[in-house]
């Protein structure tokens, strides 16, 4: 275990206490799990879980994208490393250990002897080797490449040029070593994302097998595929008895697909699904009924709605390059204007927690009240306004807020539109379909719009880098600051753990104080479990922990 | 909603099958129809008889009065709704968190929203996209259904043909999911509500009108209007027009409450009225979600749709029986 | 016959052009906006080089008319394609939905013609009696209703509130079709797809019963001495059937084009929803499969249903003297 490791778990463990989780004794005990739920029973095995599932895109890894997908992936298999569910800690998965270089651009990986795929094989350095290599080529057309961006002899493969990833090595069977093209201290983070988790290469080298695997993936996690994926109605996963960890409870898990959680949540209620996720508008309703969890993240029987916060963030994105919008007075007016809270307290029954800025609670790092301009203060918004040039609105153009309908964005972009009106801004709400909404959004052919940023990895730079970097793709605001750019590149730089976060601390200030973007909410879960189902822990990443979850008898 | 439910399962060209939405034969043979008979009548006690017969129509009347009702009251909303409910619009969000999903009350009669707003005002503001759903898609359906109508059955083969099976293909097509992609092209917003389903509805009425004029223009008097030397126009007007008016009449009064209902279903669907603007359709898909918890929020706009359809549909039957000529016999 | 039977066959013939054009413009630069490329990959953006593998690999560097020639050599094979999304082919997606759609259209046809024959000969039997009103005031409610309304008030009384009413003893299943499927699960979607064709049924059964009953043949029946009963069933109800007949069968060829209102309630997983998505995906192999298996589908069952029409009814011709 490196020296930065235990640093960071020093981090982990001074937030977990910070959100004040029930300190240390708890959280061992959640991340042990075997001491059993309040009521002292003893974990038994057997039994199938149901959980709803939205109709994954991917349960192969090398594509595996969106929470659905990962949610099935992670259950099936074991990347270098995994995060405590509830706390975000990184811990040893198929690496038992990793270190690296003094300037964090070398990383070695000490891979589990004995660890087996489902197909009986021991899993090997080579197989990681495999699996990156697989993204990378061009040709299976992953769509979440840049996973491995930092990884030297990315781009060579990515453009066709080359056929192995330069920077991975096998040293032996058990240890990888990984080189990346500059420094990027927050790697290990990057490489517990359960898409860059090993594949066993004798399932994949038929085009036959590869389109099998693509239904039923062989993987090397506690739980195994236990029929091919049936598309728009289910995924079953049974026990793999031979993981390398300790077994799991549950003999299996069904992923029970559903289009719309509406649909699901009535099959909650009726006692066919053991976890699904609560309709907006039903929570109130829904926790009177079931009791919430007091972290909110572990289901008890009668706690058993979950409303813990999620890494991810809901946000209004403004057109910097936009004449109007160009003028931060006039955005840091418009972002004063908006009620956080009447927004949590109505759309979200107070499930959620009004933004402070872009990086979401839980996320080592987070800082209240990051952005100065991310709280509803009506009369300074009015000023802004005033100094801005429109004293009360007047001789300000009606602005359009844009939106991909049918998603229930609707109710908060009219608050929004009210709030904006109050203040003297007319707003035309303008609804569309998802496909034209992102190409008006990549062609910056919009006035205000709103996004969600979901963390892939739990680390600042994760919102940070991807939302303001002036050359990033996922910087839809056309937010170009050089001195954040600058700060950003040189917080990849730092090794050193605390003084690396307090890079990019102060970059989130700096953003904050241009309000390139109008953070409106931090997303909590809004999920409920059956009181059948024992020490089952939905973390804020949004993957439950299935390993360790039972079903009481 | 099916899509036929929306989209009359018409029968094919030629095919003596009634269009079963409206009893109207869409095709009418001409055997079964005798035409003469209503060409030897004046149009006034035409018209005249058929009123005194609808007069009589219990259900029908009702159906009309309760239209009658809707639109005065969707018209006279601005002078009284707003002022006693509130904006149906706006929301005060310092205040919505106390204001929400509130049952129905002497303050609410039909209970708050969850934003606040009160439903009965957003009902009563809804019945204005319903009832102009129903006014404007409906006369854009027949304008473009009577021309095609009539050049295909006056003009006859090449034109026909050309006009019907472009029918055929809008027929064919998935109705729901033509309106769909329709307002996916034309963008979003009640106007291009209405476009898409007046346009969707044209071949209905544009079979209607053919096989009426069909059925007339073979007559002794159209003959004997052209051997005088009438023009085209003249003869559609004066003599084929008067004579195949009824069935469109009737067509278009149940049209009417299908429009209503595809307005309600795309909204709901996301793809008709944008909000803030009040839609029955778009306030159930928000209603979905409380369901359980406060039912008042589903329960007044379904209720709204029902009855302002029902009342188009009464009077839709009401105007065939007080119409049809064969029941005149 | 046979002369009749070609012509309806060489209509569908424009038809199907018309159809597949149609698709091809839709899909045409600039008049859907939103590009199917960049649906696959979502919100988080993919580097150039990838996108134009995309755009290679599902051939959209070829101009369109290229496109709709390449696309029609193809089916005419019975490749339909694969799907821009799910990476999967589109033949195999319908494979999947369409037993879904034809469960769900039979169990409603099924209703359909129990209960809206049932109510309609009630209600031309009896007419103007108590019955008979209810029967005309309720498909008169029917046929009015939104759908998805209907749907969703069953699910809140036949779901939730019945299994609070009972005690959690009975109730019905609000949603999916049940794995493997059931019919408890078919209970409320099919009678929900049912209700306004039932509606329609009935009507059309009312309606053609009284017009039977009222013509010579069946007067002198009933004059003969013949027993109402009798009139009715061998008589009346056989000649005022076909319409009805015909209105069903042309129904069950509209529900083969899926139901988006009652899948999208009951989470459904139909061919009318699969498109539905896909329309918003801008996933047009299976927009275009999707539209052209059930325009097929709707044809054929439409001509089948007018040739049988044909033959049931001696007084229908279609060009020649029927045998």
């Amino acid at each position: 275990m490196s020296e930065r490791f235990r640093k960071v778990l020093a981090v982990s463990l001074a937030v977990v206490l910070a959100l004040g989780i029930s300190g240390l004794a708890g959280c061992a005990k959640k991340t042990g799990g075997e001491t059993g739920g309040e009521t002292g029973n003893k974990p038994v095995k057997g039994g199938t879980l149901s959980f709803y599932l939205n109709e994954p895109a991917f349960i192969d890894p090398y594509n595996a994208q969106e929470s659905e997908g990962v949610q099935v992936v992670s259950a099936v298999f074991d990347s270098l490393v995994d995060f405590d569910p509830i706390t975000s800690e990184i811990r040893p998965a198929a690496a038992e250990s990793w270190e690296s270089n003094e300037d964090a651009t070398v990383w070695t990986f000490h891979l589990r002897k004995g660890a087996k795929f489902h197909n009986g094989r021991e899993v090997k350095a080579e197989d990681f080797k495999y699996a990156w290599e697989r993204i990378c080529n061009p040709e299976n057309k992953s769509e979440i490449s840049y996973h491995l961006s930092a990884v030297k002899g990315y781009d060579e493969m990515q453009e066709g040029k080359a056929t192995e990833l330069e920077g991975v090595k096998v040293v032996d069977d058990y240890t990888l070593q990984v080189t990346l093209k500059e420094p990027f201290g927050d790697f290990e983070y990057v490489v517990g994302h359960p898409a860059l988790a090993p594949v066993p290469k004798e399932e994949l080298d038929t085009p036959e097998k590869a389109k099998a695997f693509a239904d039923k993936p062989i993987g090397n996690g506690p739980f195994m595929m236990a029929e091919p994926w049936k598309h728009d109605q289910e995924i079953k996963i049974v026990r793999f008895d031979d993981y390398y960890g300790e077994p799991a409870y549950l003999d299996g898990v069904d992923f029970k697909i559903f289009k719309d959680e509406e649909t699901a949540f009535l099959e909650f209620k009726a006692g066919n699904l053991d976890f699904t996720s609560i309709p907006s508008g039903q929570l109130k309703a829904t926790i009177q009924q079931y009791g919430e969890s007091p972290d909110g993240y572990t289901v008890e029987p009668g706690k058993q709605v979950l409303t813990g916060s999620e890494l991810a963030v809901y946000y209004v994105i403004l057109n910097n390059k936009d004449k109007l919008l160009a003028n931060k007075t006039l955005r840091q007016a418009f972002s004063l204007a908006v009620n956080r809270q009447a927004i949590v307290d109505s759309v979200f029954e107070g499930t959620r927690d009004p933004a402070t800025g872009i990086v979401p609670k839980g996320i080592v790092g987070y800082q209240d009240g990051a952005w100065p301009y991310a709280k509803y203060d009506k009369e300074q918004a009015a000023k802004l306004l005033a100094e801005a040039g429109y004293p009360e609105g007047k001789g300000l153009p009606e602005v359009t807020l844009s939106y991909n309908s049918g998603s229930g964005h609707e109710a908060i972009m009219e608050l929004i539109a009210s709030d904006l009106k109050a203040l003297g801004v007319n707003v035309k709400l303008d609804g569309q379909e998802w496909a034209q909404y992102l190409d008006k959004l990549d062609a910056g052919e919009f006035q205000m719009g709103r996004l969600g940023w979901i963390a892939d990895y739990p680390i600042m730079d994760n919102f940070l880098y991807p939302l303001f970097q002036s050359k990033s793709a996922d910087n839809h605001s056309f937010y170009a600051n050089p001195q954040v750019d600058s700060l950003l590149a040189e917080a990849r730089k730092t090794p050193d753990a605390d003084a690396r976060i307090e890079k990019y601390r102060e970059a989130e200030r700096m953003i904050g104080e241009d309000a390139p973007v109008i953070p409106i909410v931090f997303y909590k879960h809004g999920r409920v479990g059956s009181d059948r189902i024992r020490d089952f822990v939905y973390g804020p990443m949004g993957i439950a922990a299935l390993d360790k979850a039972w079903i009481a008898q | 909603m099916t899509d036929k439910h929306i989209h009359d399962p018409l029968a094919e060209e030629g095919h003596p099958v009634k269009d079963f939405r409206t009893g109207v034969p869409a095709t009418p043979p001409t055997e079964d129809v005798p035409a003469s008979a209503i060409a030897s009548r004046s149009s006034r006690t035409l018209w005249g008889d058929a009123w005194r017969r609808l007069r009589k129509n219990k259900l029908a009347m009702a159906g009309l009065i309760w239209a009658i009702i809707m639109i005065l009251v969707a018209l006279s909303a601005d002078l009284w709704v707003p002022q006693r409910f509130g904006d149906p619009k706006y929301i005060d969000t310092t205040t919505v968190s106390q204001r929400m999903l509130l049952p129905p009350s002497a303050a609410h009669p039909f209970g708050t929203d969850r934003m606040g707003r009160d439903i009965f005002a957003r009902v009563v503001y809804g019945s204005r996209i319903s009832l102009a759903v129903g006014v404007i898609a409906v006369a854009i359906e027949v304008v473009i259904g009577l021309i095609l109508g009539a050049i295909a059955a006056y003009y006859g083969k090449l034109w026909d043909s050309v006009i019907m099976r472009i029918a055929d293909v809008f027929l064919a097509f998935p109705y729901i999911l033509f309106a769909i992609a329709l307002i996916a092209v034309m963008g979003k917003g009640f106007m291009n509500v209405f476009i898409a389903i007046g346009i969707l509805g044209w071949p209905s009425i544009a079979r209607v009108f053919r096989g009426s004029i069909l059925s007339v223009k073979e007559n002794e008097y159209v003959d004997a209007a052209r051997a005088l030397g009438a023009s085209d126009l003249r003869i559609m007007t004066r003599h084929i027009m008067p004579n195949a008016i009824a069935p469109i009449i009737v067509y278009a009064t149940m049209s009417i409450g299908g429009a209503i209902l595809t307005e309600a279903a795309l909204s709901f669907l996301g793809m008709g009225v944008q909000p803030p603007t009040p839609s029955w359709g778009l306030m159930l898909s928000d209603a979905r979600a409380f369901m359980f918890t406060a039912p008042w929020v589903m329960i007044y706009p379904g209720f709204a749709i029902l009855t302002t359809v029902l009342a188009f549909v009464l009077l839709g039957d009401g105007l065939r029986d007080a119409l049809d000529v064969k029941m005149k016999d | 016959m046979l002369k009749y039977i070609a012509r309806r066959i060489l209509q569908m013939v424009p038809v199907f052009f018309g159809v597949t054009i149609l698709l091809f413009i839709l899909r045409a630069p600039g008049v859907l906006p939103g590009d199917p490329i960049r649906m696959i990959t979502g919100e988080k953006a993919i580097s150039p080089a990838l996108y134009q593998e995309l755009v290679k690999e599902n051939g959209l560097d070829k101009p369109l008319p290229v496109q709709y020639v390449t696309y029609l050599g193809k089916l005419v094979h019975g490749d339909l394609g694969r799907s821009y999304q799910k990476d999967r082919p589109v033949v195999e997606i319908f494979a999947d939905k369409y037993p879904n759609t034809i469960r769900l259209a039979l169990a409603a046809i099924v209703i359909e013609i129990i209960v809206g024959i049932a109510a309609g000969i009630i209600s031309a039997v009896k007419q103007y009696s108590f019955l008979d009103v209810v029967v005309t005031l309720s498909t008169s409610v029917l046929v009015s209703v939104p759908v998805f309304w209907l749907g969703m008030m069953f699910q809140v009384l036949l779901g939730i509130k019945l299994k609070e009413w009972t005690g959690g003893a009975f109730y019905l299943p609000m949603s999916g079709m049940g794995s493997p499927p059931d019919l408890a699960h078919l209970v409320l979607p099919a009678v929900t797809l049912a209700s306004v064709s039932t509606a329609y049924a009935a009507r059309i059964t009312r309606s053609q019963l009284l017009e039977v009953m009222g013509q010579d043949y069946i007067r002198t029946a009933v004059a003969k001495g013949l027993s109402d009963r009798a009139v009715i069933f061998k008589h009346a109800l056989k000649n005022a059937m076909i319409p009805v007949v015909t209105f069903i069968g042309l129904d069950l060829g509209a529900m083969m084009s899926g139901a988006i209102l009652t899948e999208t309630i009951f989470n459904w997983p139909g061919v009318g929803l699969e498109i539905y998505f896909s329309i918003q995906q801008r996933d047009w192999p299976i927009v275009m499969g999707g539209v052209i298996i059930v325009v097929f589908a709707v044809m054929l069952i439409n001509l089948i249903v007018d040739i049988s029409y044909a033959f049931l009814d001696p007084r229908i011709r279609y060009g020649g003297p029927a045998k």
